[in-house]
């Protein structure tokens, strides 16, 4: 497919009074939302008015108008501002184009190609234009692209509130993605259900310890075994080289231990396991459900020394379990008693600052999750206390009062930090800080009050907390472990439920569709025009009524191999024009046979029937039938059918009238044939008779109903005298010449004729060889006009009018015969021998050709 | 993973007049029936979209006058079609000896193209005069799919345009794969090219 022909695609998609005069078919749009997305630009103008539309295009390249649906509508007004760049890194095959109309801004990226040239030059020619004009143009004809035109709701179409059907938007194609999102979000309930799964949340800051005692009673101390483990440690590693280098041998000894020490009742595989310097967090889930995990991706996030450092921060691993996405954050938060400040700030950071970027996907941030967990040592203390009442009430298992001075209690209660999180009831001894190997308070000088370091929050819908408790046996780091199990209800699709939601919203879209597809009424399909006579114009009228929702343009097209849409006697009116919803549109339907067509019907190569195809622009056609008979009259007969009639043409059967003029060429003269035509004879006995005398005779027109009446007369063999004017007569006179089938001098002796013209004794020879009957209403009529112009005082005729009048009807042009295009001066010269033609026989006595006979 | 279709397929009913074909369509687009009979005067079309095997299918289904009279001007619509589905009508033996015809206008008009052979309105044993054994065998000897539908029951309606769409379908994706092996060969025969040139 070719670059025309694609444009040709394009052009479909709009009115063909909006005229494609520029496009791009290999431009991405380049927007926050969409990242890079493959678009078509195309410039429409329709009037003097231009726009930029972005078009999406379901297959590439575009096969039908069907498969672009219009995303973008950028009217070049006077706010129209269009800015090139290049790609820094790729200056030559790279450019951006930023095109900003009303207060919507977009930015393309274009590959350099020639036609990007023509585009951009097509650009600017739009933008000089709109700023010549004064006014502001009013873009009436963009309202069906966009639905309003209003400044900010133009590019809106693509947003819809709601998954409401925005009906006037002509592209709904290009919503569809996103109702479908929407929709089957909506619908949610109906294909899902959920199943509790339990998860254990652990959390230890090992004081960088090696994992030298078992670590059974604080991973598997539960009834069941839980269907996921989530375990953070904290200070793995507490070298220089792990922090400068972030490795350590203990990432894989801690690791080790947590395999070996999870619950052996079931068996458990990593989903990710994640590690900054001291940081580490490890996600394990039971085998059975491993299938259903998907998009696991991890971040870190360093908040210590410079705000970027690892020795504080968090790391976080994200996944989707069936259908809830689940997100667990083991984070270690800034030290010091005093500093609960910073440590909101590092929570705030890490929420910020974790990222997790997956393929095809807009990146996702904690808060995106359907369920989180966050744990860790966070490193809040208890201040306004003195250590040792904090100790006695501990050690009393008094922890409420305690608890009243706990920061991140304090903080939390404040919405300063965890805001939306939640956290179980405390019930266990503070975990910080204690002497390594024992579980007595810290000794240490600094006697400092022990506090709920280490802590488990979550957020989310339908999660319980089973337990939240401590691990004081596990003693070898000056804190003790911490979890948490929980009961969370994760969503589950019903495979076989989802395909029938979906199948139904598909197909309801489907039907949205099928609505905005033109529809119309037309009143009738089938028009009969009953009986047509010879130069009588008759009109019917069809109305077209816009029964769709959108404005519909139809046109009558041409059938397939035919030059035209209708036959040469037709006329419709009109045949191409644009209607509204609920409007109506009236088309007139005309039928004149004239000259050129009453001998087609007469030989029976036409007859009074057509089917148009009434074509809706991005719908269906309809065919309406033309029917009607026409009543055959001797005008538009062959001369040699004429003198075979003895009888008014009326009384003629039309099967003879067509075997005759279909051997009209092997007529001969016997004793039932005139010698010339009775028509003929009938008028120009009754000019010879009435009218020889008549001012201006053949210069004043007839009157159109007269000669209707002589046809009639002439058709019908009437004993009245003929009726009308002598002008009427006249006229009818030259009709009957100029609608028989061929000339008086037949098209091919044309050429031949207007060489001899300047020689009478040439001209003449030609008439002798003129086939027998031609001849006869040649010369008949010569003789005639000679005797008319005796009378050129009266009737103020002259040789020169009469040879130019009667030179265009005996040497009638060929209309089938496609001529060059002829000059002016040409056409006269043509004429002109016509006429000199006619004129020798006009002025020169012939008798000598009518007597040899 | 914003897509709309994978494919676009056009597909075309045509029969005698009267044997259902807007029927059928407006069945299998829009899931509703009209009793009242409306002939059909000129081309209409509908769409459906359908997932094959994971693939999303859209359905451009051109619904045609079946009238004699416009025979010529709606072969005229068969162009780029991908599959037809000729229909007759089970109560009316002359639908169904005019299927030859329909068949040879599909020979005239399209290059190779899915068919599939519907007797439409199987819905009442007492009326129906073209029996399944003929029915079938003429399909057999034409090597098409048969299927005896009811648009006004909803039998079988869905069964056939699945059928067709996946017809057409594997002849896309048969045809592709041809070209893919076509390709191959032509990119050995360029490196022979290239590399005697080397030489």
């Amino acid at each position: 497919m070719n670059h025309d022909e694609i444009k040709s695609v394009v052009q479909e998609k709009f009115l063909s009074s909006e005229r494609v005069t520029a496009f791009l078919c290999d431009a991405k749009v380049l927007h926050p939302e969409w990242v890079k997305k493959d678009r078509l630009l195309a410039i429409v103008e329709f009037g003097d008015e231009k726009a930029v539309f972005c078009l999406f295009t379901s297959c590439y390249p575009p096969k039908s108008f069907t498969d672009l649906s219009i995303e973008i509508v950028l009217p070049i007004d006077k706010s129209f501002k269009c800015e090139i760049d290049n790609k820094p890194s790729d200056p030559e095959a790279i450019l951006y184009l930023n095109l900003q109309s009303r207060s919507n801004k977009y930015k393309f990226e274009i590959q350099m190609t020639p036609r990007v040239d023509n585009f951009v030059d097509d650009l600017f020619r739009g933008i000089e234009a709109v700023n010549k004009v004064p006014t502001q143009p009013d873009f009436v004809w963009l309202k069906k692209y966009t639905g309003k035109i209003d400044n900010d709701i133009l590019t809106h179409t693509m947003a819809l509130p709601g998954g409401v059907p925005h009906t006037q938007s002509s592209a709904p194609v290009a919503i569809r993605e996103s109702l479908i999102k929407h929709k089957m979000s909506d619908k949610e309930y109906e294909y899902t259900f959920t199943k509790k799964f339990s998860i254990f949340c652990g959390t230890w800051n090992v004081n960088d310890k090696s994992p030298v005692i078992p670590l059974k009673d604080w991973l598997s101390v539960d009834r069941e075994p839980p269907d996921i483990y989530a375990v953070g440690f904290q200070e793995l590693d507490l070298s220089k080289e792990t922090f400068l280098f972030d490795q350590t041998f203990r990432e894989d000894e801690w690791y080790s231990a947590v395999i070996k020490y999870v619950d052996k009742r079931a068996k458990y595989v990593k989903v990710e396991k994640v590690r900054l310097v001291g940081m580490m967090l490890i996600v394990l889930i039971k085998e059975k459900h491993l299938s259903h995990v998907r998009n696991v991706v991890c971040d870190t996030v360093g908040t210590g020394i410079m705000g970027k450092m690892g020795n504080k921060g968090g790391v976080s691993i994200r996944f989707d379990l069936h259908s809830t996405s689940l997100c667990f954050v083991n984070s270690h938060l800034a030290a010091h008693v005093e500093e609960f400040e910073r440590r909101n700030q590092d929570f705030r950071d890490i929420c910020n600052r974790t990222r997790f970027v997956q393929p095809n996907q807009l990146p996702k941030s904690i808060k995106d999750h359907d369920q989180v967990y966050w744990l860790g040592d966070l490193n809040y203390r208890i201040t306004e206390l003195d250590p040792t009442t904090v100790k006695k009430l501990c050690n009393e298992n008094s922890f409420a009062p305690v608890l009243e001075w706990d920061q991140l209690k304090q903080q939390h209660k404040l919405n300063n930090v965890f805001s939306g999180y939640t956290e179980g009831e405390i019930n266990f001894k503070p975990t910080y800080k204690y002497d390594p190997g024992t579980d007595n308070w810290d000794s240490s000088e600094k006697n400092r009050a022990p506090a709920w370091c280490d802590r488990i929050f979550w957020k989310g819908e339908n999660i319980v907390q089973l337990g939240y408790r401590s691990h004081p046996s596990l003693n070898i780091s000056d804190h003790k472990p911490v979890s948490a199990i929980f009961n969370s209800s994760i969503k589950i699709i019903d495979e076989e439920k989802y395909r029938k939601v979906y199948e139904e919203v598909i197909k309801q879209l489907d039907k949205m569709e099928n609505e905005l597809i033109p529809q119309v009424k037309v009143d009738r399909t089938e028009i009969d025009f009953e009986t047509v006579r010879y130069l009588e114009l008759q009109v019917r009228t069809i109305t077209i009524k816009n029964v769709g929702k959108l404005p519909v343009e139809f046109e009558f097209i041409k059938k397939l191999d035919e030059t035209s849409f209708c036959k040469e006697w037709l006329i419709v009116e009109p045949y191409k024009k644009c209607i509204c919803a609920e409007e109506t549109c009236e088309i007139q339907l005309k039928v004149l046979i004239n000259k050129t067509s009453a001998c087609k019907m007469n030989a029976g190569t036409d007859k009074l029937y057509d089917i148009l195809v009434l074509h809706l622009y991005g719908g269906k056609d309809i065919f309406i039938t033309i029917n009607g008979t026409y009543q055959r009259s001797c005008f538009g007969c062959s001369i040699e059918v004429l003198v075979n009639l003895n009888m008014p043409i009326k009384e003629v059967p039309v099967g003879k009238l067509i075997e005759l003029e279909n051997k009209r060429d092997s007529c001969v003269a016997n004793q039932c044939t005139y010698s010339i035509p009775k028509e003929i004879w009938f008028l120009v006995d009754h000019i010879y008779l009435h009218g020889l005398k008549e001012p201006n005779l053949f210069e004043q027109p007839g009157f159109h109903s007269e000669v209707l009446q002589i046809r009639d007369w002439l058709d019908s063999g009437s004993i009245d005298p003929i009726p009308g004017s002598i002008h009427s007569v006249a006229e009818a006179l030259l009709l009957l010449l100029e609608s028989t089938a061929d000339p008086i001098i037949p098209y091919n002796l044309q050429s031949v004729c207007l060489r001899a013209s300047a020689n009478y004794l040439q001209c003449k020879q030609i008439i002798m060889e003129l086939p027998e009957f031609r001849k006869n209403v040649f010369l008949y009529l010569c003789e005639f006009l000679q005797e008319a112009l005796q009378h050129s005082a009266e009737n103020g005729l002259d040789s020169k009018t009469l040879s130019t009048l009667f030179g265009a009807i005996f040497l009638r042009d060929n209309p089938n015969q496609t001529q060059e295009p002829q000059s002016r001066i040409n056409r006269q010269v043509i004429d002109k021998k016509k006429a000199q033609f006619v004129y020798h026989f006009l002025v020169n006595d012939h008798s000598d050709l009518i007597f040899s006979r | 993973m914003a897509r709309e279709f994978d494919h676009l397929f056009k597909l075309l009913i045509i029969g005698d007049s009267g044997v259902g074909k807007s029927c059928l369509l407006l069945r299998f687009a829009d899931n509703t029936f009209s009793g009242s009979y409306i002939t059909t005067i000129g081309v209409d079309f509908k769409i459906r979209t359908l997932e094959i095997n994971g693939e999303r299918v859209k359905l451009q289904i051109w619904d045609t006058a079946g009238q004699e009279r416009f025979r010529t001007i709606t072969s005229t619509y068969y162009r780029g079609t991908h599959g037809v589905i000729v229909v007759y009508d089970v109560t009316n033996g002359e639908s169904f000896a005019n299927v030859k015809r329909w068949l040879h206008e599909i020979e005239q008009n399209c290059d190779v193209v899915n068919k599939v052979l519907v007797g439409n309105k199987n819905d009442c044993p007492s009326r129906k005069v073209v029996v399944t054994e003929d029915a079938q065998r003429f399909a057999n000897q034409m090597n098409i799919p048969l299927f005896e539908t009811s648009a006004k029951e909803n039998i079988n309606v869905e069964e056939m345009f699945l059928t067709i769409t996946k017809m057409v379908l594997k002849s896309k994706l048969d045809m592709k794969e041809r070209q893919n092996v076509t390709k191959d060969t032509v990119h050995l025969k360029n490196n022979i090219k290239t590399k005697k040139k080397c030489c």
